[in-house]
């Protein structure tokens, strides 16, 4: 605990250092993007004086320095602003589909770290056979093939042919059973690059923490491989696993906007596609500081889960 | 170590199948056994109000939801009465109107009234401080609306505008809305629409669902077939045509490769609507050297456009020989159709002492738009023309607009969606557009004294002669190559029988399951 407090306080100071940086990008960039709100969303009917109208109401018309102000004051006291188009509270907008992205990303993480860990465990038990052969193929081309082929795939298959599960949508408010069969070919087709990316992860680990010598040690005393493996390499080899699984989350709630797309599953992806799209930047601004606020925090979460499971994570970082 | 299936696994397996079967993975047929009716669009709403609406589907959904004095028949331009029980022209600036007593708006707020009808009409006026709603155009003509009694008034124009007809009073901008409703909810009915139609909205879960349910009060007589219409707003064409084979689907719209592929789902039917808008190649009369009238014409011989509906448009859309489709007033039918001519072609630019020519030509980003510019690209390098294709995203794209890049276009290659009243149309082309969306930079005298003569007569013939004028002027100042007027195809349940009023404004209040 004596080393760990030192080392949360580092790593809250990095996030923070992160997520201003990320709004001051954003910032910039959302702004050197071509194209106003009025016109895309009014097309002919976009007079200038509805222009000017739709920009003051972003507060585009004020000096650039003055809405990097007020974004940041705003963004201190929590107020994310009025949606222009629809008149509804940018927070309301965002908070209403969140729950979908992170559920999507957690699901996808949860099918990823599962199959992973299963043909990580398989393949390194028999590192050289033709099952590890197989795996290790299997890997790559989980890796190496687009979340949304997969997902083009998964709906041919499931939906299209069996009809087994829903093609588009989130499922019906209320209703657990709708939700996870909407949920489930999103999930998988999100998961399909990190099961491979993972599985090859530990496969590697946990070959090398099984050739270490206390492993062989517990080998000569005649402990079962099975209770190695489980009880004792496993969390060792977990570890590297685990650093990127908030890399993992990170990557997630980005790539869900190809799968939200493509199951027009309502979610942030969505949300801030369509609002850039538009150049609505109030929406962009926030919805894209909540998902790297989110990002920040599964790092933080993971740098802890981290040095739980090995000390020595936080001790090299204090000694630093 | 080989995988060891005991009892405690067995159980696991059969405990996941028994959880799996009970969360109703099982087909889903959209048609449902209540009779409901799940359709697609292709983005989400985002304001219902009808004087500040922005996209063509919540012109969908209001016209569902609301009632106007005058409608358009089921896939048709002609009108009937609505709301009204009459509704007439009494001069060429005055219009009576009687109500149907008895319509009853939708979350109790009481019976239709003539004064609801001047306050929906009214709301589209500048406020004190000048600002107009997005729609204000549609009424630009109306001075104020008169009550006359409880169920009846007149509507006084401050000249004569027969486009009120069509872009008003029979359509979108002639919803009535419950004055008390309006007042009351205030910003609210942005996304709140209380009007007197055959359908209401129940729900609306924003890029999930809009959800329509029948009114129960609806007066008129074309009572609502549906009891409930669930409307999924799905991007992606591609996913679209996924979920309509899945079975989720009872209509959507689908791109024009996807015909076989529909053929081939059981029980479903193609329907195809020629469309309205204009798609064309602008010129930028006022730059070098295509202020040449003599290269702009060049130019036009060089195209070959039955090879860019072939090559582009894979054929599914047809040809546009003039700005007005063939549906609207003043179409014009004899409008010359230009064959490409290499040699012609060439011999004006020598004529106009040009023989190699580079140029830019602006467009959006999209597949069939980059198709066309290719196309165009090929064609004229033979003239001796090289062309640079500047593709654009939406945004950046209709972004030019107003800016003085405009200024510096040289080809663009420019879709617009149009309205049923041919002076909607022909307003682009005017030199009041120059620099906004009118990018050929180009302007005629007689074009905007025609423009505004024709936009105050209500003499149709004398009308459709004066816009036939109009596009023949277009035609000789050779700064526009028409493209296509487009057309949209649509995927829809055999058991249903749909109604579109144009290709993006379905009248779903006319959706009814089909006939045996």
């Amino acid at each position: 605990m004596k080393l760990l407090l030192p080392f949360l306080a580092q790593r809250m100071i990095a996030g923070l250092i992160t997520l201003g940086g990320t709004f001051s990008l954003l910032f910039v960039a959302v702004r050197l993007v071509p194209g106003d709100l009025a016109t895309i969303l009014l097309g002919t009917r976009a007079t200038p004086e509805l222009r000017a109208v739709y920009a003051a109401r972003m507060g585009l018309d004020e000096p650039f320095w003055m809405q990097f102000w007020l974004f940041f004051k705003n963004l201190l006291s929590g107020d994310f602003g009025t949606d222009i188009v629809t008149g509804r509270p940018i927070l309301d907008l965002i908070l209403e589909v969140l729950p979908n992205t992170l559920a999507l990303a957690f699901a996808a993480m949860f099918i990823a770290v599962m199959l992973s860990t299963a043909l990580g465990c398989l393949a390194a038990l028999r590192p050289g056979s033709k099952l590890d052969t197989v795996l290790g193929g299997a890997s790559v081309a989980f890796i190496s093939t687009p979340a949304f082929v997969v997902a083009i795939l998964l709906l041919i298959s499931f939906s299209v042919q069996l009809k087994w599960l829903p093609v588009s949508g989130a499922g019906t408010p209320g209703d657990m059973a709708s939700r996870i069969s909407h949920l489930i070919l999103p999930a998988v087709a999100l998961s399909i690059g990190w099961i491979g990316y993972l599985a090859r992860l530990l496969r590697g680990s946990l070959l090398e923490v099984l050739s270490e010598q206390h492993v062989q040690l517990m080998r000569a005393y005649g402990v079962p491989e099975p209770r190695i493996v489980g009880r004792f390499a496993l969390r060792l080899a977990l570890v590297p696993t685990v650093s990127v699984l908030g890399i993992g989350i990170g990557d997630m709630i980005s790539n869900a906007v190809f799968v939200e797309i493509i199951f027009a599953r309502p979610g942030i992806g969505t949300l801030v596609f369509n609002a850039l799209q538009d150049r609505n930047y109030p929406v962009v601004q926030a919805a894209v500081m909540l998902t790297a606020s989110i990002y920040v925090l599964a790092s933080l979460g993971v740098d802890l889960v981290n040095a739980l499971l090995d000390p020595r994570v936080a001790r090299g970082l204090s000694e630093a | 170590m080989t995988p060891n299936l005991n009892r405690r696994a067995v159980l696991a397996l059969g405990s996941s199948a028994l959880g799996v079967s009970l969360l109703g993975l099982k087909p889903a047929f959209a048609l449902g056994a209540d009779g409901s009716l799940v359709i697609r669009s292709d983005a989400d709403i985002a304001v219902l109000d009808p004087a500040n609406r922005l996209i063509a589907f919540e012109d969908t959904i209001i016209q569902a939801c609301s009632q106007s004095l005058a409608r358009f028949k089921p896939n048709s331009t002609e009108w009937e009465p609505d709301a009204a029980k009459s509704v007439q022209w009494v001069s060429d600036t005055e219009i009576t109107f009687e109500l149907n007593p008895g319509q009853m708006f939708h979350g109790g707020y009481g019976e239709m009234t003539a004064e609801d009808v001047k306050f929906s009409f009214e709301r589209f006026l500048p406020d004190a401080a000048g600002n107009k709603p997005v729609f204000a155009d549609d009424w630009a003509a109306l001075d104020h609306v008169e009550v006359t009694g409880t169920y009846t008034g007149r509507i006084l124009l401050k000249n004569p505008a027969p486009a009120v007809w069509t872009l008003a009073i029979s359509d979108v901008s002639g919803a009535i809305l419950s004055k008390k409703a309006v007042t009351e909810l205030g910003d609210a009915i942005k996304t709140r629409l209380i009007g007197t139609g055959p359908y209401m909205l129940t729900e609306w879960l924003p890029n999930d669902r809009i959800v329509l349910a029948a009114n129960p009060d609806y007066a008129g007589s074309d009572k609502p077939a549906f009891p409930v219409i669930t409307v999924k707003p799905i991007q992606e064409a591609q996913t679209a045509l996924l979920a309509f084979q899945a079975g989720e689907l009872d209509f959507t719209a689908v791109d024009a490769a996807a015909k076989d592929q529909v053929a081939a789902v059981e029980g479903a039917k193609l329907l195809e609507q020629e469309g309205i808008g204009f798609t064309w190649i602008g010129m930028n009369a006022a730059k070098a050297p295509l202020d040449d009238l003599r290269v702009r014409q060049a130019i036009r011989l060089g195209i070959d456009m039955d090879a860019i509906i072939a090559g582009a448009y894979a054929g599914n859309t047809g040809r546009a020989n003039a700005l007005l489709a063939p549906t609207l007033l003043g179409y014009w039918a004899d409008a010359p159709v230009y064959q490409r001519d290499v040699a012609a072609a060439q011999a004006l630019l020598a004529e106009a002492g040009q023989t190699s020519i580079a140029l830019s030509l602006t467009c959006l980003n999209d597949a069939t738009s980059l198709a066309v510019a290719q196309i165009v690209q090929a064609l004229l390098s033979e003239i001796g023309v090289t062309l640079t294709i500047n593709a654009l995203d939406a945004g950046s794209y209709w972004g030019l607009s107003g800016t003085d890049a405009v200024k510096g276009l040289d080809l663009s290659l420019i879709p617009f969606s149009a309205k049923l009243d041919p002076s909607f149309n022909t307003q682009w082309f005017t030199a009041a557009m120059i620099g906004i969306w009118n990018w050929q930079n180009w302007s005629s005298p007689e074009f905007d004294t025609l423009h505004t003569e024709a936009a105050s007569i209500t003499d149709e013939a004398a009308r459709a002669a004066k816009y036939i004028r109009m596009q023949q002027i277009l035609d000789e100042s050779a700064t526009c190559v028409w493209v296509t007027h487009g057309r949209a195809l649509f995927a829809h349940s055999a058991a249903i029988t749909p109604a579109l009023q144009t290709a993006s404004v379905w009248q779903l209040r006319y959706f009814a399951p089909a006939k045996a």
